[in-house]
């Protein structure tokens, strides 16, 4: 059963990047959703909500959780998120290159996933110079 | 191993969702797989891989699969190009 992956972002920004990856995959090999925090959103008061949705990507062998802003109130849900009993791995920075390459290597376990989300959205930083 | 050399015919190139339905095609076997073109060797089981080649329609590549079904992944891919990776045209 593939790990679940949950994206924890501010408005806008989770949704689109679910919706681009759905066409250009067709199908994804991950259970995936977005979960957006609204400005002014108090964390404690969306973690059930957040939580909810955790449970619903969980097949049992845990959930990677990426948000958009390291330390903005998506990522301090998703730390909430964490301490929940569902095993989680976070990394922020989330964007389409880090989403595509976690999709890419659905087989693999939780431990393993954040280092590919990371080399994703780095490899995905390109000058674009020629 | 094998090479395979093939052109991209479609209109839009190795764009996003060309090189994900490449991608998706490749990581059903087993072997590895590259792809070299403009002077650029790329493993052609990653997404960002393929699109840092920036292959547009006309341009030649050279496709590399080496490992037991290295045959079936070349003809898999080739038969990809030759469908403009499923899109119009």
């Amino acid at each position: 059963m593939p790990v679940g992956v949950l994206l924890v972002s501010h408005p806008g920004i989770g949704s689109a990047l679910l919706s681009v990856a759905s066409q250009l995959l067709r199908r994804l090999p991950m259970a995936v959703e977005a979960f957006e925090v609204g400005f002014g959103d108090d964390p404690d008061a969306v973690l059930p909500s957040a939580s909810a949705a955790l449970r619903r990507v969980d097949g049992g062998d845990g959930v990677l959780v990426l948000t958009d802003l390291y330390g903005a109130t998506p990522a301090n849900v998703a730390s909430r998120l964490a301490r929940l009993g569902t095993p989680v791995r976070r990394v922020s920075g989330l964007s389409l290159p880090m989403l595509l390459r976690v999709m890419n290597y659905a087989e693999l376990g939780l431990d393993e996933l954040p280092a590919v989300a990371a080399a994703g959205a780095r490899n995905g930083v390109v000058l674009d110079e020629l | 191993m094998i090479e395979r050399e093939l052109v991209v015919a479609n209109r839009l190139g190795l764009h996003a969702r060309a090189t994900a339905r490449l991608v998706q095609v490749l990581s059903g076997f087993r072997c590895n797989a590259t792809l070299l073109a403009k002077g650029r060797e790329v493993n052609a089981k990653s997404i960002m891989g393929v699109m840092l080649l920036a292959a547009g329609q006309g341009t030649p590549v050279l496709l590399r699969v080496d490992g037991e079904d290295e045959a079936a992944a070349a003809d898999a891919a080739a038969d990809l190009f030759a469908r403009f990776f499923d899109e119009d045209g």
